[in-house]
């Protein structure tokens, strides 16, 4: 169990249990032993009046004034009973009818309490005592039936564990209120690192409360560092390519400058590797600079960077008017990070611009993985010629420079994100359709877990 | 067409230089970010190649001054830098082409001369002009069926003069935009290849506007 609010719950719950369990049992045994008390001491008072009635005779009979006994003792088993021993002469109460206490073997002064069953299984607590009369043992015992008292004990405690629990059940509603309440900063937090994995958000709020502001502050501190690290490489690689590239233009240049016959192998040759080393390197950059689903990236924004995307793309190609559709649905941001979505857009809608004649349609299908559909109506592409275009540096037709290198990328990138290419004719413009399928990020996935505020 | 290449390494940068020149620019060549910036400032170019890496002032900024400075050539960025976040921020920052290293030569040229005619407004692949069309590959100029290699600095002049038709030029103004900054530069020079070019074109192609200059077929 890892959800602090259920442990607090089950914590909770747990303690006021035991409380009450607890309670329940001394408040009850308290009571049984208090009534058991009162009930003695009445008997006592009902003994020491039935001692107060007997009169002894000399020759060890005796009589017990009728006037003293209350009625109770003389309905039949109206569960007031007495029985009097006097030198083994015993005598009983008419509501014992046929039946009897049983006898007591007591020093005189002495006392005895016991619970017994008595006539017709009434659960009777017995009270006797040894007194000394006229020089005579006189043991007298009272009963009474307990059962409307343990009745009413049972009740009372019945009674007491159902306020208990609802004591509980309202303690645990209180405390769910204020575990809810002292959480939603928390909650707040955990919205945020939804945000964060959407990529709405680049950082996360540091108003929480101080028990968790050290985490928060880690984790932004780690954004930012990552995001460094990013920025930093990608200056580097920059850096790289800057000093790399310069000299090899130079280089495929004097490769391609006019030369006499001796020399034309060594020369084609400069040109091939030149060739080799300038794709090579273009392919590690490329794959270098992909920032990937790391977490706390900036999205691309298909509100933002599209329009931005497209402005770039009509001015370098000033010369060609084209229209583009756009159905992007409901979609904002794609699971790509910014520059990625810049680099993989960049490269799809600039091939399709070489091929199109004046339409290119741009369709965003997002579900479980987004799909990327770039169509053109342009001539399209033979069944052969896709393997071949797909191909690093595949050129389908060198008078279009750059066509099929772009889509070399596009596939080296759809594949380093886990995602696919697919290129078939598009239906609706007859052209070439390239469908690039890319999982939802799995901090995508993962935001349905995040509880709800 | 005076050109203005910012570009830190040398042996392109001289490489360039020597084409370009072939093909009929003037060339200035500065290797940092600061020259270039100036250089662009001071002087009326036609079209400016822009390297991204320079030393003392990084391209983007220096194009960014530019702009900002009302400069209005057209300018090709020319660069290593090949991510669409570059080539966007690039042409966001008011870039007019974008050229990724390594670059074949005459995909540079081609470029530049598509930079510099839609600048001047010109419309269609080659300059052509009162039945007079000038072949950019050949430096030469034909009419009917008949042809007429031109030198350099005819070359230079007459597409100058084309690619701004029915417009006074000044002897001075098309000095600057003929020959680079370290060349001889004498404006009477120009009078001479005028002279030249009508020799070839005919007398009434390019008229003088005594005190002003020379319009190259009707005035506007």
């Amino acid at each position: 169990m890892t959800s602090l609010r259920s442990r607090l719950g089950l914590g909770l719950i747990t303690s006021l249990l035991v409380m009450l369990a607890l309670l329940w049992a001394t408040v009850g045994y308290s009571v049984h032993l208090l009534m058991e008390n009162q009930l003695a001491s009445r008997l006592e008072h009902d003994a020491e009046t039935l001692l107060g009635g007997i009169t002894i005779a000399a020759d060890g009979t005796y009589l017990l004034d009728s006037h003293r006994l209350q009625g109770i003792y003389l309905q039949p088993y109206s569960g007031h009973y007495y029985q009097i021993d006097v030198n083994g002469h015993i005598s009983r109460s008419r509501s014992l009818w046929d039946e009897s206490l049983p006898p007591q073997q007591l020093a005189i002064g002495e006392t005895r309490q016991a619970f017994l069953d008595g006539p017709q299984q009434q659960p009777l607590l017995v009270w006797s005592r040894a007194y000394k009369k006229q020089d005579h043992k006189v043991i007298i015992s009272v009963a009474e039936d307990m059962l409307a008292i343990q009745e009413g004990l049972w009740r009372f405690q019945w009674q007491l564990l159902a306020w208990g629990l609802a004591v509980v059940a309202l303690l645990l509603l209180l405390q769910h209120y204020i575990v809810v309440r002292s959480l939603r900063p928390v909650s707040a937090a955990a919205a945020d690192i939804a945000r964060l994995e959407q990529g709405e958000i680049t950082e996360l709020r540091e108003q929480v409360p101080d028990e968790v502001s050290p985490l928060v502050r880690a984790i932004n501190m780690l954004l930012q560092r990552q995001q460094m690290r990013l920025q930093r490489s990608r200056e580097a690689l920059g850096n790289l390519a800057h000093s790399l590239k310069t000299p090899l233009t130079v280089l495929l240049q004097l490769a391609a400058e006019k030369i006499p016959d001796s020399d034309r192998a060594a020369h084609a040759q400069l040109q091939d590797y030149s060739r080799q080393i300038d794709q090579l390197m273009g392919a590690s950059l490329r794959r270098a600079r992909l920032a990937g689903d790391g977490l706390g990236a900036s999205r691309f924004d298909l509100q933002q960077d599209l329009p931005v995307l497209l402005d770039t793309l009509s001015r370098l190609h000033r010369d060609r008017t084209i229209h583009v559709e756009q159905e992007l649905g409901n979609t904002r941001l794609l699971p790509l990070e910014q520059q990625d979505g810049m680099e993989l857009l960049g490269n799809l809608l600039d091939n399709a611009w070489k091929w199109a004649h004046t339409t290119i349609r741009l369709t965003i299908i997002a579900g479980r993985k987004t799909d990327i559909v770039v169509e053109d109506d342009g001539a399209g592409i033979e069944a052969d010629e896709l393997d071949r275009i797909l191909q690093r540096g595949g050129r389908q037709d060198e008078t279009v420079a750059g066509h099929g290198i772009g889509l070399s990328v596009v596939r080296g990138m759809a594949e380093e994100l886990g995602g696919s290419v697919e290129i078939g004719r598009s239906e609706n413009l007859g052209g070439l359709r390239i469908t690039v399928s890319l999982p939802m990020s799995h901090s995508h996935t993962g935001s349905d877990s995040v509880p709800a505020k | 067409m005076r050109l203005l290449l910012a570009e830190d390494d040398p042996g392109l940068a001289e490489r360039l230089k020597g084409f370009l020149d072939k093909q009929g620019f003037a060339v200035d060549a500065v290797d940092n970010g600061v020259d270039a910036e100036f250089n662009a400032l001071e002087i009326p170019y036609d079209v400016i190649v822009l390297d991204l890496g320079l030393p003392q002032r990084p391209g983007l900024e220096v194009l960014a001054n530019w702009r900002r400075a009302q400069m209005q050539a057209p300018v090709l960025i020319l660069t290593a830098r090949d991510t669409w976040q570059e080539k966007v921020e690039g042409l966001q920052r008011g870039a007019d082409d974008y050229l990724t290293k390594p670059f074949r030569e005459e995909e540079l040229l081609a470029r530049l001369q598509a930079l510099v005619r839609r600048s001047t407004g010109t419309v269609g692949e080659t300059l052509a002009m009162h039945g007079w069309v000038l072949d950019e590959a050949t430096q030469s100029v034909s009419r009917d069926d008949q042809q007429w290699q031109l030198t350099g600095t005819e070359f230079r002049l007459l597409r100058y003069f084309m690619l701004h038709p029915g417009r006074i030029l000044s002897r001075a103004s098309l000095t600057e935009h003929v020959y680079e900054e370290d060349a001889d530069r004498d404006s009477n020079v120009i009078e001479v290849y005028v002279r030249r070019l009508r020799e070839k074109l005919g007398k009434d192609i390019i008229t003088t506007r005594r005190g002003q200059g020379y319009v190259f077929g009707q005035l506007k």
